[in-house]
């Protein structure tokens, strides 16, 4: 049922036909992932383990990794952004694409996960957002609260949307709320992606998936049954899952 | 704004389920001006759960239309760039649309938008009217009461006598967590109360004291500030204590406890025992140095290194020369041991200081039966046997400190120091046998003491810049190492039978006293500038720079007849040296997409100077100056590849400068059995190493699977060439180099689960291969060792509270010598292992171990078996399980000893050494936490 009026929206947006400045731009995230709070809060770590992890791999200020959204109002695709630092190493070769087609409201996605090459490909489907009576600001947008739950992985999301940015798109699998996700943060800061960059305009260099796609290609359905699979095999053995599923 | 025109009016929002349960709303958004807002945010959400049903822009008249909404109880809210978000509650009418009230935005003041919301970057919450604002988001300095914090936030004023004034109104009361502060009291709590431990302030009327008491609303609002307290989940503390006794006076005790809060982390640790533990558990360790436990890179070593990028890290022990903290160790023979150490570390912002002392001390005895067999050229052999008994008292200071600041993004310096003082005190008596055939043996027995201490000290500086342009980094390290030992002995020997008059047998009687001052210093200084040149492509330029200065005084004098000793010349030596070192190397790396490749060069210069004589300002007996030049080329490879694989390969030339005693003309004979003699001529050790390698892991299988291959051939190998007197036996060692030397050893693991997450088996083998070359008696011996080594372990999880794990290797060193195959050497090696531990109802525990290993070899009929089962039976107590009452019985079998096999060039060795055997133990355990089981690996 949503779908439909996100769909409206967009398609108001589309067929209007004019160039509004805010309904297309690119956005940089900061993506932030704070190891030592996800590993000492592991089902099976005992509250001694718990305070070991803290005292000795405690990093205040997380992992960070820049991420790159561009958006229009029928699209929009999300992958890495520019490293912080340039390196004379790479060790990375995993590809992470998420692009959301806010017209026919679908997804791709094109990502290594649990050690393999996936496309996934669905239909968009809302979480239940529900909304909050808190705003706080983002890069100059009034943003409002709003929540939801992802009982697969078991996060509680809080997320900030743009009113002002009426595109119902996101960073990561974040999406459907009535402006543009600018940031969010799992579990109470387990994970933090925020925006620091919002450049509004056609994007200079427009994000393009590999023309090769080589991997598994599975539905959205079949991808989450792996996902869940796949945690609770990790959880079985006590291990970290969110080494090989994007958190 | 205005593009989105009257087409808005069309965002009839569908909903196409049940049709006659559907309702269109519609109504109009304007500020308190009465002009309409466009591009308003309107959301109906269920007022169950704020569930966001459904939402839509205003169009430029401020209107909003949703069509077909289901019929449900719905709030409508609205929200606007700068406009408190408005939410209201809707009626919706029994039959047909619903056309809302004029919803109007209030602009948020001005102040508390730009002071709280965009300034501070607290979020605002509305309760109601109420606007409730994170008060921990806005900066105060350290130390700063709630009068400042105060101060700083938009609506509140304080007057002169320090009363607070919020929105034109006097506050009558302040209140912490909802409880009064010391009566109420405003300025006792504004004054007192440290800004930076509140996370909230809230700001509302309540019921007057009066109206409380007596639950009749006097109508009276009191203005109250409620101040929310931080959570204080940072700040912890653990600790836990525990005590065991047992049967022949066994005992063991340790207690540790951590305090750390968001800035401060505080350990101490302690331990005492009469059963071999000489250092700290891993987690023990970690737990003592909290944020410090980890610190790699601090060496400020920069460049490739020698070894074809395979580098080494040695832990645990309790090594006299290391500054580091001893843990994992259990040491032989008989052993009580104490250590206290404290730990405090500092982290704050960018700044991160952590420092601790440790002091251990040890106090070991060690019976050991050692039997070492050297073979002759004419195919026999002579046999020595040592039978020895050793009391070493070992005391150890150190100290670390380590500071790190990151003075802005482009530069960060760190600077270490560490300190160790040691004191050491042995006593040996030895009784030694030299067989050469049933007839002809002789005996010794030798009773030395020495008293030593050491002490050293290392500084080390580095600093590191990143330049604007990203990529381009250098890097800068200083570092000095001072150390000092100086050491008084004794030395006696008697022999039995033979006493031979010839100076140069080891079998002589000795009365000696000697002295020894050692002393060395060791400057370090390295640079490393790497440059982007494109994206993918970096250039790393590096120099190494090293002065290494050392000292060493030995004094031996005779105390045998005379009451005044008298130096011996030949066993005193007095000798100083200098080694500098300049490396100067260039690389180009190329890094893209997981494929990193490295070709780099460097040129190193070693220069060598020492000269010795038989005590300082004698006469010069030799002198030592050689310079080295060498180029040597490095090429390291390694590729990331999709689903967690990785490859790598490399070569890397090492070169190795002679030890300065190898290159002294001259003979030491300070044990007359092993004679050395320098060799002038003694050219560096080249070393050319290959290593290859392949890893995957499969994080949905959990099969892994891992293989390594390194190879090093040598060029100029630096060997001990020996020279056996047929007589005597007395050994003369003269380095030489030699080529064709080689090392192979290979590495192959596979791991799968038989059952998925609860039993996998892990399956391992390294067999190795060494060909090594040295001239005995001027004839080039061969010896070739194959190694081949297999194991296997299973661990097993079959039911929640039964884990089980069972493994065996086998190791088989074949030596081979090429022109004595008769002498020809089978080591085996075999051990087994398996580990039980039930979880038994009522919090009782149980975990058995037993450890199987045999040592064997067939040429000399050794075969000995050391089978070894532990076993603990405990406990849990109280709710929290703080409290453990342990059982533990070690060695049941009464087996315990250490075995060592060795088969060299020209000899085969084993040794002995009687270990601590059958003890049970007691004790009790508490931990403030909560007492951790360990039944996974």
């Amino acid at each position: 049922m949503k779908l439909k009026l996100i769909y409206s929206i967009a398609l108001i947006l589309i067929s209007t036909g004019l160039k509004a400045q805010n309904i297309i731009g690119e956005v940089e995230y900061r993506y932030r992932i704070f190891y030592d709070k996800i590993y000492s809060n592991m089902p099976h770590i005992t509250e001694q383990e718990k305070d070991r992890i803290l005292l000795t791999w405690n990093n205040p200020e997380g992992y960070s990794t820049r991420m790159k959204l561009q958006f229009w109002p029928e699209k929009s695709i999300y992958t890495f952004g520019a490293p912080y630092e340039v390196q004379s190493y790479s060790w990375q070769v995993e590809d992470y694409f998420i692009e959301n087609n806010l017209e026919d409201q679908t997804y791709l996605k094109y990502m290594d996960q649990m050690g393999k090459t996936y496309i996934v490909t669905d239909s968009l489907n809302t979480p239940k957002w529900r909304v909050m009576n808190e705003i706080r600001d983002i890069l100059g947008h009034m943003c409002m609260k709003a929540v939801t739950e992802d009982t697969i992985k078991g996060q509680k999301i809080t997320a900030w949307f743009a009113s002002d940015i009426p595109v119902p798109t996101g960073p990561e699998e974040q999406f459907g709320l009535p402006g543009l996700i600018l940031a969010y943060d799992v579990n109470d800061g387990m994970l933090i992606v925020e925006a620091e960059k919002i450049t509004f305009g056609e994007p200079e260099e427009i994000i393009t998936l590999p023309k090769k796609m080589k991997g598994r290609e599975v539905t959205g359905a079949k991808y989450q049954d792996l996902v869940r699979e796949f945690i609770q095999t990790s959880t079985d053995s006590k291990r970290a899952w969110m080494w090989e599923i994007r958190y | 704004m205005k593009f989105l025109i009257s087409c808005l009016l069309l965002a009839a929002i569908t909903f196409s389920s049940q049709a006659q349960s559907k309702i269109n709303i519609s109504g109009v958004v304007k500020d308190t001006t009465n002009s309409p807002l466009d591009y308003t945010s309107v959301l109906l959400l269920t007022p169950k759960d704020s569930a966001l049903v459904a939402y839509t822009l205003t169009n430029k008249n401020g209107e909003y239309q949703f069509k077909n909404v289901d019929r449900q109880p719905l709030l409508i809210k609205a929200t606007y760039m700068g406009y408190l978000p408005l939410q209201k509650e809707l009626v919706l009418p029994e039959t047909g649309d619903l056309e809302v009230e004029e919803i109007q935005l209030m602009p948020i003041l001005q102040e508390l938008y730009e002071v709280v919301v965009k300034a501070a970057k607290a979020p605002l919450m509305m309760r109601g009217d109420t606007i409730e604002y994170d008060a921990s988001k806005f900066k105060v300095p350290p130390g700063a009461t709630l009068e400042e914090l105060l101060r700083k936030l938009p609506g509140i004023q304080i007057d002169a006598d320090g009363n607070i004034i919020a929105q034109g109104q006097q506050i009558q009361k302040v209140t912490v967590d909802g409880r009064r502060f010391f009566g109420g009291n405003t300025k006792m709590a504004t004054q007192n109360l440290n800004a930076e431990s509140i996370s909230k302030l809230q700001l509302y009327d309540d019921k007057s004291e009066q109206a409380k008491l007596t639950g009749v609303d006097d109508g009276v609002k009191e203005k109250t500030l409620n101040v929310e307290l931080k959570e204080e989940a940072k700040k912890g503390g653990f600790g836990k204590i525990s005590a065991a006794g047992g049967t022949d006076d066994r005992w063991t005790a340790n207690a540790s406890f951590n305090k750390f809060d968001k800035t401060n982390q505080f350990s101490i640790i302690g331990y005492g025992n009469n059963v071999n533990q000489s250092g700290l558990s891993f987690d023990d360790l970690q737990e003592f140095r909290g944020s410090n436990a980890f610190q790699f890179g601090d060496t400020g070593d920069f460049g490739f290194n020698g070894s074809g990028g395979i580098s080494y890290v040695v832990f645990g022990g309790d090594n006299e020369e290391s500054f580091e903290i001893p843990f994992n160790n259990l040491s032989s023979g008989f052993s009580n041991n104490q250590a206290f150490g404290i730990n405090y570390n500092y982290l704050k912002d960018k700044k991160d200081f952590s420092s601790n002392y440790f002091f251990s001390r040890s106090d070991q005895i060690v019976d050991s039966y050692n039997s070492r067999t050297t073979f002759l050229d004419d195919n026999s052999s002579f046999t020595s046997t040592d039978k020895s008994t050793q009391n070493n008292v070992a005391g150890h200071h150190r100290a670390n400190l380590r500071f790190q600041n990151e003075l802005d993004s482009t530069n960060t310096i760190t600077l270490t120091g560490k300190a160790r003082f040691s004191t050491l005190t042995t006593s040996l008596l030895s009784y030694q046998e030299l067989i050469r055939s049933s007839t002809e043996q002789s005996q010794m027995e030798r009773n030395n003491k020495s008293d030593k201490w050491s002490g050293a000290f290392q500084g080390t500086a580095i600093y590191r810049h990143k330049f604007k342009k990203n990529g381009r980094t250098f890097a800068a390290s200083l570092s000095n190492t001072y150390s000092k030992a100086d050491q008084d002995g004794i030395q006696k020997s008697i022999v039995d039978l033979v006493n031979s008059t010839d100076p140069n047998t080891y079998f002589r009687n000795l009365d000696q006293v000697n002295q020894a001052l050692n002393s060395s210093n060791l400057i370090k200084s390295s640079l490393l500038f790497v440059e982007p040149i494109k994206k993918t492509l970096f250039w790393e330029s590096f120099y190494n720079f090293s002065l290494s200065t050392s000292e060493t005084d030995r004094q031996v004098y005779d105390v045998e007849a005379s009451d005044t000793p008298q130096l011996n010349p030949d066993l005193s030596r007095f000798f100083d040296n200098t080694i500098t070192y300049n490396r100067l190397g260039s690389s180009i790396r190329y890094a893209n997409k997981g494929s990193n490749l490295s070709v780099g060069l460097a040129a190193s210069n070693y220069k060598l100077n020492g000269q010795f004589s038989v005590v300082q300002e004698s006469e010069i007996l030799g002198a030592v100056d050689k310079n080295y030049i060498n180029l040597t080329p490095n090429v390291s490879y390694w590729k990331t590849m999709k689903g967690n694989k990785r490859l790598n390969a490399g070569y890397s030339m090492g070169v190795t400068p002679p030890n300065i005693s190898d290159l002294q003309p001259f003979k030491d004979i300070s044990n007359p059995l092993y004679i050395r003699e320098g060799n002038p001529d003694l050219k560096p050790e080249v070393a050319h190493s290959f290593n290859t390698g392949y890893s995957m892991y499969d994080p949905a299988t959990f099969i892994n699977f891992r293989i390594t291959l390194n190879s090093t051939l040598y060029e100029s190998q630096v060997v001990q060439n020996q020279t056996i007197d047929p007589e005597t036996f007395v050994t003369t060692f003269k380095p030489g180099n030699v080529s064709g030397g080689q090392r192979h050893f290979s590495y192959i693991g596979f791991g799968f689960p038989i059952v998925k997450t609860k039993f996998n088996a892990f399956f391992n083998a390294n067999p190795s291969y060494s060909k090594s070359l040295t001239l005995i008696n001027s004839s080039e011996t061969e010896t070739n060792t194959f190694s081949h080594n297999f194991g296997l372990n299973l661990d097993a999880t079959p039911l929640e509270w039964f884990n089980i794990y069972a493994g065996t290797s086998f190791r088989l060193s074949k030596t081979k010598y090429e022109q004595n195959p008769s002498q020809n050497q089978d080591i085996i090696n075999w051990s087994a292992y398996t580990n039980m531990n039930i979880k038994l109802p009522k919090n009782f525990f149980l975990d058995m171990k037993f450890n199987y290993n045999r040592y064997k070899n067939e040429s000399f009929g050794f075969d000995q078996e050391v089978p070894i089962l532990n076993a603990f039976i405990y406990k849990l107590l109280g709710e929290a399980k703080k409290w453990e009452v342990r059982l533990s019985a070690y060695d049941i079998l009464k087996q315990n000893q250490t075995i060592s096999q060795y088969a060299g060039q020209n000899f085969v060795s084993t040794g002995r050494i009687e270990t601590l055997s059958r003890y049970f133990l007691l004790g009790v355990t508490y931990n403030m936490r909560g007492v951790e089981i360990k039944n996974r690996r």
